[in-house]
């Protein structure tokens, strides 16, 4: 049968268990715990014989619904839903790593996702090796006997630089390590992670998934095309085979660690999924918009925007983001001074450091998201204190150039 | 033909691929069930070829409760 399109899955998707009223919104469950008739019933339902919800740390059926409609639209075996972005990447590399293994990431990364790496996995005896995204070579020259994944963003925030996923893939395969992509950016709208090569992928469900920044939220998707018992840490799992990497973070990591998804905002999550094409279109229209704008206004230094055609990562981002450039426009004006100048004379566009929200979002990199970095990590991250991300939303675009226009009017390089 | 299901002694009539077996009884959430035969966890995409037979073991597990023993 024919494939329906995104949208009409994102709405009619669910592979629900009946509803009991018929309701066609599926109800919120917000509910710790869940009864059973007998203590027979309850035994098989711990046991793992019986498809019961027991507790909400472990499960439950409104973020059940939610983590079915997000692996169906990635095309992924399962998913696991959790309680931010940040759980969604830590949740993934607790069940993957042991100490002394090492993982290899694309050096342009979001600042909590390199803190992660660099200060909290170190003392556990996790090496992460930061790599350009751009040297492929270099990928593979970082990769040993105890790497275990390659990580990378699929636009890295607030970088830009877009990965060759089907060239970090092809390494990948070769030596037997899964690819792991934040896909955050691009949603599973624009990118169609499983048809890149991508084996795992993670999403922060808070941006554009949610649906008007109305809630936090995370997901890990298996997309079901890794042979999991090259993975050490799931050795006591391997006997699961395609669904290891799940079973451990199911009965382990997932519940162990707490971080679980609550039923409030996986409702709002699934709400939000289902206008995500609608929105992803008309974000990404502006955002490319004011990105030409932006690229030729004297106040500005440089732009960074995948959708641009003078972006060195044009053609890739088209080829792998379904012809779109993404919602984020970052920017280099001349001094930090101007750029706190730009901000403070915004109107329309808030200053906020979300991303993916409704409302266009703007900040100054290295005083918020990477306030407390050296200038030295700063530039091995791509990043000097003269960048400016915008997040564009979904405002008519006649308001939002008015409104940027007029900020950089007030800039003093001008 | 009888079985061993989820410990409990079952019979069922013919021979069922595992597919079969698990519209058969009408087991719940069959996206989500990971099922062992006689010991060994079984590939999803071989539940419409593989078949059961005579005094099989058979276990429908879930990921969803609470204890570990999966």
């Amino acid at each position: 049968m024919k494939q329906r399109g995104f949208t009409t899955r994102a709405i009619h998707e669910s592979g629900l268990r009946e509803e009991a009223h018929g309701a066609l919104r599926f109800p919120t469950y917000d509910s710790a715990a869940f009864g059973f008739e007998s203590a027979e019933d309850m035994s098989d339902a711990f046991s793992g014989r019986k498809a019961s919800h027991a507790y909400t740390r472990i499960s439950n059926p409104t973020v059940d619904a939610f983590e079915r409609k997000i692996a169906a639209l990635e095309g992924g075996v399962a998913s696991v839903a959790v309680a931010s972005g940040m759980a969604a990447i830590s949740t993934t590399f607790l069940n993957l790593l042991a100490a002394g293994e090492n993982i290899i990431s694309t050096a342009s990364l979001f600042g909590g996702t390199y803190t992660l790496f660099k200060k909290i996995l170190t003392p556990f005896g996790v090496e992460t090796r930061f790599v350009l995204a751009e040297d492929l070579n270099a990928i593979e020259a970082a990769i040993d006997g105890h790497t275990r994944a390659i990580f990378t963003e699929t636009i890295s925030n607030p970088g830009m630089i877009v990965p060759d996923f089907a060239g970090i893939a092809s390494i990948a395969a070769k030596h037997r390590i899964p690819v792991i992509a934040d896909g955050t950016v691009t949603t599973p709208y624009l990118f169609r992670a499983r048809d890149f090569g991508v084996n795992i992928v993670v999403h922060s469900t808070t941006k554009y998934i949610s649906g008007g920044a109305s809630s936090m939220g995370g997901v890990i998707v298996d997309l079901g095309n890794f042979d999991w018992t090259q993975i050490p840490a799931l050795a006591d799992y391997h006997r699961f085979k395609d669904m290891a990497f799940l079973a451990r973070l199911r009965k382990e990591i997932y519940r162990e660690t707490g971080s679980c998804l609550s039923p409030h905002n996986a409702y709002l999550q699934t709400l939000g999924l289902e206008t995500l094409s609608l929105r992803m279109e008309r974000i990404c229209a502006n955002a490319g918009s004011m990105a030409e704008f932006l690229s030729t206004h004297r106040a500005v230094k440089s732009v960074q925007y995948p959708g641009l055609p003078s972006s060195p990562f044009y053609d890739l981002a088209r080829k792998q983001y379904s012809g779109f450039g993404g919602g984020i426009v970052s920017l280099n004006l001349f001094n930090r001074a101007d750029c706190f100048r730009f901000l403070n004379r915004l109107s329309v566009v808030s200053r906020a450091s979300n991303l993916g929200d409704n409302k266009t979002l703007a900040l100054h990199a290295a005083s918020t998201i990477f306030a407390g970095f050296t200038e030295a990590e700063l530039k091995n991250l791509g990043l000097d204190d003269t960048l400016i991300r915008i997040s564009f939303g979904i405002e008519d675009i006649d308001d939002l150039r008015e409104d940027i226009a007029q900020a950089l009017e007030g800039v003093e390089a001008i | 033909m009888k079985l061993l299901i989820n410990g409990n002694p079952e019979e069922v009539s013919g021979v069922l691929t595992i597919q079969e077996l698990l519209a058969e009884k009408k087991v719940a959430d069959p996206d989500m069930v990971t099922v062992e035969l006689n010991g060994t966890i079984l590939q999803r995409q071989d539940f419409v070829s593989i078949k059961i037979k005579e005094g099989d073991t058979v276990e429908f597990l879930y990921f969803m409760g609470g204890g570990s023993e999966v």
